[in-house]
């Protein structure tokens, strides 16, 4: 595989973390608590637009809006019945943390219940390549990388130009001073978890038209997604977008190359070319989590 | 008489499932450690021992120590990347462990004969004991393990060791201050949690005869975790009742899947919703499960 197929690959790969990565890095942010729950969310709301698309007949871009708005919708919900009433009597983190792991398990088997194991797809036209310097990319892929590109603009515009955005970074600033400013905090975490679960609705959608739907979606993507997390920098948006683009060129990278020369020794050995199985793709993730875990917990943008 | 050998199948199930409730109540509920991939120590425990005594035929006694061995090493070299971090990163890379365990055990096919997993594991002392009676040896053998395992972590927990995990627990950095190495003592509090496991997948691997992937896959540990979480953490006994209670539910709507016109995958996925939902209430209304730990008072 060359080089600029790497490259296309990686964006799409990217595109889809990061869309992923800032919900879960913005509720750590405020919350202070990792979100097991959130790849699942992202799944549900993937399901929505595929009922929306299959069964209403909807066009796919409106039926992924229209889920996007109803998951974030499902994303204050639970917050309200669960993580609110935990906030408020006090619990750890570490608590927060387990009970989204509860409702991680609770929503996954829901979905199974409902949508069954089957995988699905969505009403999409078979696609013809296109060719850019040599590499393949096809116009669902270009279309992924610029709702990806628009999604990350109107996120940095929304947390820098709105006021929402502002009282959301005082929060994170210091929570007990943006208090005393007036700032409601419990209107912002809400509209916080809108915004979580809707932009990773448009993630989760976007991995299901690449590849499958299916209820268990969830847990096969949250590995990648916090490695994207912790890669940038848990707690900063930035760090995710960035975590997300260099774990999408590392998988890629690893999956291209070829090991033989590194078995070979220069002649040593003669072995063929070597790759990664395919058995071990999801591994791919689980290991670099691991490397940035033992060599730079902080991630690469530390926070602030 | 088929209800008799039920009931005798699922006190044995409670009773290997007790020993991993255990194990990871020795990592939550005593040294604070949120240990999501649990069900790598069983697996490793139940490949190890197996393997041994079907492709190697090694003694079982040593099939089982070694068992244990491995998997206590796992648990050392499971929490090295997270020795010095905070519970989130702990919680996702046990998780990332726990899958690669799986993978590995899943396309190692030389080794571990990949999905079709392992058979004719033969059956410990067969020659010995009539046949009729034994699930029933087997079930006592089981509990003989539950009493030594409960003992020995007693001991373990009432010890200096025990109240420093406890320190750790509740207090890191106190315990930082007092100048104990708190890393080296969550790995070696790993290793203790790691050898259990490896026992209880042993036994599993010897009880069932025929072990594949499909026995451990990520559902486990949150079954062990819902276990720790309805009975209590902090304290052994709420680990085994809530065993008892979560087996219970588990087995029995199993059985009972014959009766509701739901399919096989159905009634799975409904059995797990309510096991996630339990979870979620446990903790909002319950918090310290049904047993709750006795602290210590010190004058």
């Amino acid at each position: 595989m060359d080089i600029a197929q790497i490259l296309i690959n990686t964006l799409v790969r990217a595109a889809e973390l990061s869309l992923l990565a800032i919900g879960l890095t913005m509720v750590f942010d405020i919350l202070k608590f990792a979100n097991f729950a959130h790849t699942d969310y992202a799944v549900l709301g993937a399901l929505f637009a595929y009922v929306f698309n299959r069964i209403l007949g909807l066009n796919l871009f409106l039926a992924i809006i229209l889920a996007a708005f109803v998951t974030g919708w499902v994303g204050i919900l639970i917050d309200q019945a669960i993580f609110k009433r935990l906030r408020k009597i006090g619990a750890k983190p570490v608590t927060l943390m387990i009970t989204s792991m509860g409702t991680a398990i609770a929503l996954r088997n829901l979905m199974r219940l409902i949508w069954t194991s089957h995988t699905k797809t969505y009403a999409i036209p078979l696609q013809k390549p296109l060719e850019i310097l040599g590499a393949r990319i096809t116009p669902l892929q270009i279309g992924i990388i610029v709702v990806g590109l628009l999604s990350m603009i109107a996120f940095h515009l929304l947390l820098h130009r709105t006021t929402f955005g502002k009282a959301l970074r005082a929060i994170s600033d210091n929570s007990d001073l943006a208090n005393a400013c007036a700032i409601d905090s419990e209107k912002m975490i809400k509209r916080m978890w809108f915004l979580a679960s809707a932009y990773g609705v448009i993630g989760g959608s976007m991995i299901a038209m690449e590849h499958l739907l299916y209820p268990r979606l969830g847990f096969d993507i949250i590995i990648p997604v916090f490695c994207a997390t912790i890669l940038g920098g848990i707690g900063n948006p930035y760090g995710a977008m960035l975590g997300a683009l260099t774990l999408a060129f590392a998988e890629n990278l690893i999956l291209a190359l070829d090991l033989a020369p590194l078995i070979n020794l220069g002649g040593l050995f003669n072995v063929g070319s070597i790759q990664i199985s395919t058995g071990y793709k999801p591994a791919i993730s689980f290991m670099i989590l691991i490397i940035v875990l033992l060599f730079k917990p902080t991630g690469i943008l530390r926070k602030k | 008489m088929p209800i008799i050998n039920f009931i005798i199948y699922l006190l044995t199930m409670i009773g290997i499932y007790s020993l991993l409730a255990m194990s990871l109540n020795f990592q939550v509920g005593f040294t604070g450690l949120i240990n999501f991939g649990q069900v790598a120590f069983f697996c490793i425990g139940a490949y190890t021992s197996s393997l041994l005594v079907v492709n190697a035929g090694v003694p079982v006694v040593v099939a089982f120590l070694v068992a244990m061995a491995l998997s206590g090493i796992f648990g050392y070299i499971m929490s090295i990347p997270t020795k010095s971090l905070k519970s989130d990163y702990w919680a996702i890379a046990t998780l990332a462990s726990g899958e690669i365990v799986r993978l590995v055990a899943l396309n190692e096919a030389w080794l571990t004969a990949g999905p079709f997993g392992v058979m004719g594991i033969p059956q410990i002392l067969k020659d010995l004991i009539p046949k009729d009676a034994y699930p029933v040896f087997y079930l006592l053998f089981v509990i003989a393990c539950i009493i030594m395992v409960y003992i020995f972590l007693s001991m373990l927990t009432n010890s200096p060791f025990g109240r420093n995990l406890k320190a750790i627990r509740d207090e890191e950095e106190l315990c930082l201050s007092l100048g104990k190495d708190t890393q080296k003592l969550k790995l070696q509090a790993m290793i203790v949690a790691g050898t259990v496991g490896g026992l209880a997948g042993s036994l599993f691997a010897f009880y069932i005869q025929f072990i594949s992937p499909e026995n451990f896959k990520p559902i486990e540990t949150f079954l062990m975790w819902a276990m720790i979480i309805v009975g209590g953490r902090g304290n052994f006994k709420g680990a085994i009742i809530g065993a008892v209670v979560i087996q219970l539910f588990n087995v029995s709507t199993r059985f009972l899947g014959n009766y509701v016109p739901l399919g096989s995958d159905s009634m799975a996925a409904l059995r797990m919703t309510i096991i996630g939902v339990l979870i979620i209430l446990f903790l909002l209304f319950r918090p310290e499960g049904l047993i709750k730990e006795k602290k210590k008072v010190y004058d």
